[in-house]
């Protein structure tokens, strides 16, 4: 019983960032020399295989109803730890002289932050804390206990092997992007079929009736930030494999406010249950093609984070008509 | 459209003529005219989606008509602004009414103009004097030093009303107000609404509850489908004759038409106690039994349905279904044990509003449905959704809909779905016809009865005394956490006086 022809205002409010996208593309295509290069393509996919990862750690959190503010400092501790493990050097160049062998340490790390996941929902769901403040913190801590292994020194001298999630290829095009994008059609597909999508958007939608429904609200938000904490630590593998050595824990400085700016772009609501993994996409995609577009045509730095926060305002203020449309639906 | 009006006293607050509203693709109002008098409380009653509140947005300033003229308070308007409409004297009083909560009554009353003492300083004994008087004008006493938040429901709509009164209203448009509210407050707001209409103010009275409409309209207008089918005397009018105009067909009073014949016992409570809540509660439902429980709001049968579903704790006693303990600590062991549970806030416990129809209606059969790597299997979904849609008349342009695009008593009827295709032994439903139209309560009548010949065994907690007269097998009332009553359905003292007298802890001769 719709009102006969598509609903038009509905169909471009959900595509929007899309027309967005391509509006900038174009413009940058026209507009900066050198943008529409092969090689420029690929460093905008490069620029966004970090950052998307995280993303969709961050994603699958607010689908929950939750931010994951600590990811950033997952992902620096995993590169120092990475370093710390791995390197012949001694504590007193920032090592631990263990010399473990990259088999080893992958694991290792997909531990520590699957751990700093569950450590991020049990405060939460169990204690009771509010999961901004307590992800906030933890992504404080986590970059102290970086800090406190490496002792401020840099790391360099890795073995090619960690290394080649972040810099080898695969014929013309870099692991990293293949990986991210392999994740993101994964994770895409898997929450929008799976029991744990359904639980996940039914959680953040209403926590209440999904525990009415039968569902463990506390059980999915641990999951989630489990799924965000290993998403992390590959992040990290992967930065410290691109940028080749650990830089005394700064490593991932700025990623938090630029995954959650990536998701709502994209068209993630905040207070959770809406949204999908192809919004988060289009959000860092956004997000990649503007600031290389900005460095391409050589705007001054000092413009381009209000330029970044032009764009989050507008996005946000699409959101804000999203939800307030309402299509005409004939009453019953 | 039929009229049947004697001439009133007094002058018209409001008159509203011919007034059309066409949405696109709805015609929400056609040619709609309303009247109402000082001194008159006006009943405005009709199904979801009749124009009520359409019409409600026009008087308030909120929406544009198309066509008619409206006349408050002897001035002619083509259309109205908010702030006209404030100044005409119109005030709207929500359901739950909107002030700062956090703040003392004496505050919400004097927002604004508090007196001031000798350094510009607030002068609160002035300000909780003056406010205690201005409420006593009212014939009003609330303790004005109280936060709003810690005022019951009743007075917060009083105190709402007083305050349009305050800023010169003359005609109070009431929205459903007494539906969150136990009998006794009901009582005291409608005490308070007489008192006020003796003193020429005008209310137009919007209600679901068609049975309050005779017992505080003087006339009653009803719309259905954008149109006034009817504006009568509520002395003219009588529950059957109102429901068939509200409801657009000739709906007699619902009888279900299954009874449980003697047979096995389904959910057996025994010396169930949770102190503070309830005590000693021994029942037992049989398959295919619908029975009713019914209380004052805190008399224990809420906690006691959201105990059994394991949404809370449920104390010390033993609860048997089918014959084996009943052990669930939380909704999912409920449901895999057999117990599924509708609840009264189906916006808050039953749906996720923005997920499509199809999701809600199997969240918690999901198990049951997934595949390979716990991937959902969708076709299989669509078909056992599709049967439920049919099943219980759910009108939706898809399953793919989001509930939150629903009407209401369909997405009550989602709820529904998702309990039944549980496939439970026993249901307990809680306040099921609450807020939902005429038709859909027929609806949902024809679903639990339906159900019941299936053989679940349904527990109805509900404060709706003639609907648990008609549906139910047995009545069973509580009074400060004990049941204290028992009712056989067809039995001469089964009557709404009755139950209502011991909901309300009387009847000494109580014998069970």
């Amino acid at each position: 019983m719709r009102t006969g022809r598509t609903d038009w205002v509905q169909f471009i409010l959900n595509r929007f960032i899309w027309f967005i996208i391509l509006g900038v593309f174009l413009f940058f295509a026209v507009r900066a020399k050198g943008f529409l290069t092969g090689l420029n393509m690929i460093n905008i996919l490069l620029h966004g295989s970090v950052l998307g990862l995280v993303t969709i750690g961050q994603a699958i959190c607010l689908f929950s109803g939750n931010f994951d503010l600590s990811a950033e400092g997952t992902v620096s501790l995993v590169t120092v730890l990475a370093g710390w493990l791995m390197v012949p050097s001694g504590w007193w160049e920032g090592g631990g002289g263990w010399e473990l062998h990259p088999f080893i340490t992958i694991p290792l790390l997909l531990l520590v932050g699957a751990g700093a996941g569950w450590l991020n929902g049990f405060m939460i769901t169990r204690l009771g804390m509010n999961n901004f403040i307590v992800t906030l913190a933890m992504q404080l801590v986590l970059r102290g206990i970086g800090l406190f292994i490496c002792k401020g020194f840099n790391i360099s001298d890795l073995p090619p092997l960690f290394r080649w999630l972040g810099n080898g290829r695969i014929g013309p095009v870099p692991v990293q992007i293949i990986f991210t994008g392999l994740a993101f059609v994964g994770f895409h597909l898997f929450l929008g079929h799976s029991s744990f999508g359904r639980q996940l958007y039914a959680v953040g939608g209403n926590k209440d009736a999904a525990r009415a429904s039968g569902f463990n609200p506390e059980r999915t938000i641990t999951t989630a930030y489990i799924i965000s904490g290993v998403l992390a630590a590959i992040a990290g593998w992967m930065l410290l494999g691109r940028v080749g050595e650990s830089v005394s824990a700064v490593l991932g400085t700025g990623l938090t406010l630029e995954t959650v700016a990536a998701a709502v772009i994209g068209g993630v609501a905040l207070k959770g249950g809406y949204g999908s993994i192809g919004n988060a996409f289009a959000g860092v995609v956004l997000l990649s093609v503007v600031d290389n577009g900005l460095n391409v045509m050589e705007v001054d730095p000092f413009w381009v984070n209000g330029i970044r926060g032009f764009i989050i305002l507008v996005a946000l203020l699409v959101e804000a008509q999203k939800f307030r449309y309402k299509p005409k639906v004939a009453q019953a | 459209m039929e009229t049947n009006v004697e001439a009133q006293r007094g002058v018209p607050v409001l008159l509203a003529q011919g007034i059309s509203k066409v949405f696109p693709g709805v015609r929400a109002l056609m040619d709609v005219d309303l009247e109402v008098h000082e001194g008159e409380i006006h009943g405005l009653v009709g199904k979801n989606g009749a124009g009520k509140s359409t019409l409600v947005r026009i008087l308030m300033g909120l929406e544009q008509p198309d066509a008619g003229v409206i006349q408050l308070d002897g001035r002619r308007f083509r259309s109205i602004s908010p702030s006209e409409a404030l100044k005409a004297g119109v005030a709207y009083v929500p359901q739950h009414a909107s002030m700062m909560d956090s703040l003392t009554v004496a505050e919400n009353i004097l927002a604004g103009a508090m007196p001031k003492g000798p350094l510009g300083l607030i002068d609160w004994n002035a300000v909780y004097k003056e406010s205690t008087e201005r409420l006593g004008r009212l014939g009003l006493h609330l303790d004005v030093h109280k936060p709003v938040e810690g005022l019951r429901v009743a007075e917060q709509t009083m105190l709402a009303i007083a305050k349009a009164l305050f800023g010169k209203a003359r005609l109070i448009i009431l929205d459903e107000p007494t539906a969150p509210l136990p009998r006794a407050d009901i009582n005291r707001l409608f005490g308070f609404i007489r008192s006020l209409k003796d003193k020429g103010i005008a209310f137009i009275y919007i209600s679901h509850h068609l049975e309050e409409v005779f017992e505080i309209c003087d006339r009653v207008t009803v719309l259905r489908d954008g149109r006034v089918v009817a504006t009568r005397n509520a002395t003219d009018l009588n529950m059957a004759l109102l429901t068939q105009l509200v409801a657009g067909e000739n709906v007699r009073e619902y009888e279900r038409k299954s009874t449980a014949q003697e047979v096995s016992k389904v959910l057996e409570v025994i010396a169930l106690t949770r102190r503070g809540h309830y005590e000693d509660i021994n029942f037992t439902v049989g398959q295919g039994e619908v029975i009713g429980i019914s209380g004052l709001h805190g008399c224990g049968a809420e906690a006691l349905g959201a105990a059994l579903f394991g949404l809370e704790g449920r104390g010390v006693g033993e609860v048997l279904i089918n014959g084996r303990p009943y052990t669930a600590r939380n909704p999912h062991e409920a449901l895999e044990q057999g117990l599924a549970y509708l609840p009264q806030d189906r916006y808050r416990f039953g749906l996720v509003g923005f997920r499509p129809v199809r999701e809600n209606v199997t969240y918690s059969i999901l198990a049951r449905l997934l595949g390979l790597f716990n991937i959902v299997k969708v076709s299989e979904e669509r078909r056992v959704v599709q049967e439920y849609l049919d099943g219980l008349g759910i009108v939706t342009p898809s399953q793919e809909q989001m509930v939150r695009f629903l009407s209401g008593g369909n997405q009550q009827k989602v709820v529904f779905a998702k309990l039944a295709v549980t496939r439970p032994s026993v249901l307990i439903l809680h306040e099921p016809t609450f807020g939902i139209d005429v038709r859909s309560k027929l609806d949902i009548f024809r679903i639990i009865d339906e159900l019941s010949t299936q053989g679940v065994a349904i527990v109805i907690i509900s404060t709706e005394v003639r609907e648990l007269i008609s549906v139910c097998d047995r009545i069973l009332v509580m009074y400060q956490g004990r049941i204290t009553e028992e009712f056989e359905k067809g039995h001469p003292r089964t009557t709404p006086e009755n139950i209502l007298r011991a909901m309300e802890g009387g009847n000494n001769h109580a014998n069970r």
